[in-house]
């Protein structure tokens, strides 16, 4: 027995009902319910209920739509007449879809239906996609806050360890100063050695990176069971990561440096 | 003296000293908001359900409560049941739907609760009354703006709108008797609360006789569980949510961000372990010299060992308590940006402090720290006495 909890009707006209009335089912329930292509369902509004009788004739994907991922629930799409049966919703619709012939031309429609029509209103997609998607507007403002979050505190971390890495070569600094090299050139080589550390270590993080996003993935759409892509290495996330870890090394190694080389190399010598 | 070297090993480099707090600091404030968020969810959202003492939930059988559009029918003979059972104190059916008042040319429509005033568990009164004659209703804030009403004033309200003919299905002429903040609904949607007999007359045959919710108390002493299944055998029709289970099934809804916590979570304190065991073993290799002399003259290996893990201690709880007030900060702010999901009920929190965990979680990142310094003090421990005095303090 199937309850109807959401159907989708797909787009055919009231009066073209095929003769076998058919049902197209999500992959999920015909996993769960164990349901064959051929197989009978009772299609009713309530448990037990008075329902139609509709063979099964395909099995659907769930779509990769984030306003659904968190929805448990399964879909089925029928016929638009043996929704309106099913719901005793008479000659009724919820909404239309309709096409342009081109991106350019839909403002106009837009427009023009808004004028002349009479009681519903016609919305570009991309409004509409704007209003469902602001669930993920907020998902994506606190994926920003913890990425500050992190940036803040890795910022810290690569300080820390620039400081440490310089400050374990004040002897080799003394003894340089002390040779009479500038204090521009050793500002220079800890600067490239802390580029070359951040550089490398970006390689290897944009590697972490990538295998995580794939760890992620294929956990989520397991647990959901969707194609739904969860994380996205785009290369201008990349780009930013590891400029910033660059720019980050390079200043934190600048700053390091130059604090040593203020120093007098007798001093650094521990004399 | 041991504390005395100690502080004073960790306040000869201010500067490193102070980044590595501060990076600990950051790490501890994000794992604080990482528990808080991983039990968050869980607490406020009991909180929530239990915030009127319904123990059970009734919805039709497969559905969870407002879940869809699906209603249950013979509600009059299930609600008499329901009250004969002695397991039960207290009943509350609810019939959900639109209500629509006409404004100008169009109208305003709100989320409508048909329910029993004497024993609903949906909203707080905050001023006037509750319905006492089936024209009365309560409206919530946003309602009375969007209508532009206030208590006293009379309304029509119909169950359905239709926008084309501009025509009202089973309007009626209502007096609004209160205001009310609705316990599951975000404060920016608009609501309405009815008696549940003049809900279920407007509505007309798709109303009558029907319900979306019941809403249980249960007596003292009654598992909410057992008596749930018990009900849900003895009436086929209907799923038995008691609050446990809805907690439940919230979590594995929400099972990204407690899976989030626990990720990054983890890494701070990998973090805060790291920055630890990194300092602390900079400082050893710096004072090899120093510690060789302290053997030299009699200070004991335990004592010297001590010295070196009381840093990383002195570290991590210096860190930890200012990512305690660094957390609770970024939580509030954390907490601000995900409220922000549309039709969150107004009283949900995702970040809740919660003393144990909270203090469980520090307390670990405290002892992480404190083994972090373990390896660089059994170093300096073992230190070979004559050699690095050779290399290290004669030199």
């Amino acid at each position: 027995m199937l309850t109807l909890l959401l159907a989708l009707a797909a787009a055919a006209p009231v009066d073209s009902t095929p003769r076998v009335r058919t049902i197209a089912v999500d992959e999920r329930l015909a996993a769960d319910g164990r349901l064959a292509i051929g197989d009978k369902v009772v299609v009713s509004q309530e448990p037990g209920g008075l329902g139609d009788t509709l063979v099964i004739a395909a099995f659907v994907k769930r779509g990769a739509d984030p306003s659904e991922v968190a929805r448990a629930e399964y879909r089925v799409r029928m016929h638009l007449g043996d929704v309106q049966r099913a719901l005793a919703y008479g000659d009724r619709v919820d909404r239309f879809a309709v096409a342009t012939t081109s991106d350019a031309l839909t403002d106009a429609a837009v427009e023009q239906i808004n004028a002349s029509a009479f009681g519903f209103r016609a919305y570009p997609s991309k409004a509409i996609a704007v209003e469902s998607s602001r669930t993920f507007a907020v998902i994506d403002r606190f994926h920003k806050a913890i990425g500050m979050i992190t940036i803040v505190a890795s910022a810290i971390f690569l300080l820390c360890l620039m400081l440490l890495r310089v400050d374990a070569r004040r002897r080799e600094v003394a003894a340089l100063r002390l040779m009479g090299i500038s204090e521009r050139s050793i500002i220079g080589s800890v600067v490239l050695e802390a580029a070359v550390v951040a550089g490398v270590g970006s390689v290897l993080g944009v590697g972490l990176g990538y295998a995580a996003s794939a760890i992620v993935n294929w956990y989520y759409q397991g647990v959901y069971r969707t194609p739904l892509t969860f994380s996205l290495v785009t290369p201008e996330i990349v780009a930013f990561a590891v400029s910033l870890s660059v720019v980050l090394g390079l200043v934190t190694g600048a700053l390091a440096a130059r604090r040593l080389v203020k120093l007098p190399p007798l001093v650094l010598l521990g004399r | 003296m041991i504390i005395a070297m100690a502080a004073r090993s960790l306040t000869r480099h201010r500067a490193r000293t102070l980044l590595a707090l501060a990076g600990i600091a950051i790490s501890s404030a994000m794992l604080l908001d990482m528990v808080m968020m991983s039990s968050g969810m869980r607490v406020s959202f009991k909180q929530l359900l239990e915030a009127q003492g319904f123990q059970l939930r009734l919805s039709p059988r497969g559905t969870l409560p407002f879940d869809g559009e699906a209603t249950l029918g013979g509600a009059a003979e299930l609600v008499a049941a329901l009250e004969r059972d002695p397991d039960i104190s207290t009943v509350a059916p609810v019939l959900g739907g639109s209500v629509h008042s006409p404004k100008g040319e169009g109208a305003v429509t709100a989320f409508g609760l048909g329910l029993a005033p004497q024993s609903q568990g949906d909203y707080n009164l905050l001023r006037g009354r509750n319905p006492r004659t089936p024209n009365e209703v309560v409206f919530n804030r946003a309602y009375l703006a969007a209508t532009g009403r206030a208590i006293g004033d009379t309304i029509t309200l119909a169950a359905g709108y239709d926008p084309q003919l501009r025509t009202f299905a089973g309007a009626q002429p209502f007096t609004i008797v209160g205001e009310a903040s609705f316990t599951y609904l975000a404060a920016d949607q608009s609501a309405a609360a009815l008696p549940l007999a003049t809900m279920q007359a407007m509505r007309g045959t798709d109303g009558r006789d029907r319900l979306t919710l019941v809403m249980l108390k249960l007596r003292d002493g009654r598992n909410p569980d057992s008596v749930g299944v018990r009900i849900a055998r003895e009436q086929p029709r209907v799923s038995a949510l008691s609050t446990q289970s809805a907690v439940k099934q919230a979590e594995e809804r929400l099972g990204y961000f407690r899976q989030m916590a626990l990720v990054l979570g983890s890494i701070s304190l990998v973090v805060g372990f790291l920055l630890v065991s990194t300092i602390v073993t900079v400082s050893v290799n710096e004072r090899l010299g120093e510690i060789a002399v302290l053997r030299a003259i009699g200070v004991g290996a335990s004592r010297i060992a001590w010295q070196v893990m009381l840093e990383g201690l002195a570290l991590a709880l210096a860190g930890a308590t200012l990512g305690l007030g660094l957390g609770l900060v970024t939580a509030q702010w954390l907490n601000s940006i995900l409220t922000g999901f549309p039709s969150l009920p107004e009283h949900i929190s995702f970040f809740v402090f919660e003393a144990r965990d909270a203090f469980g979680a520090l307390g670990l990142l405290v002892l992480t720290g404190f083994m972090a310094g373990a390896i660089p003090a059994w170093r300096a421990a073992r230190l070979p006495i004559a050699r690095t005095l050779r290399t290290e303090a004669v030199a």
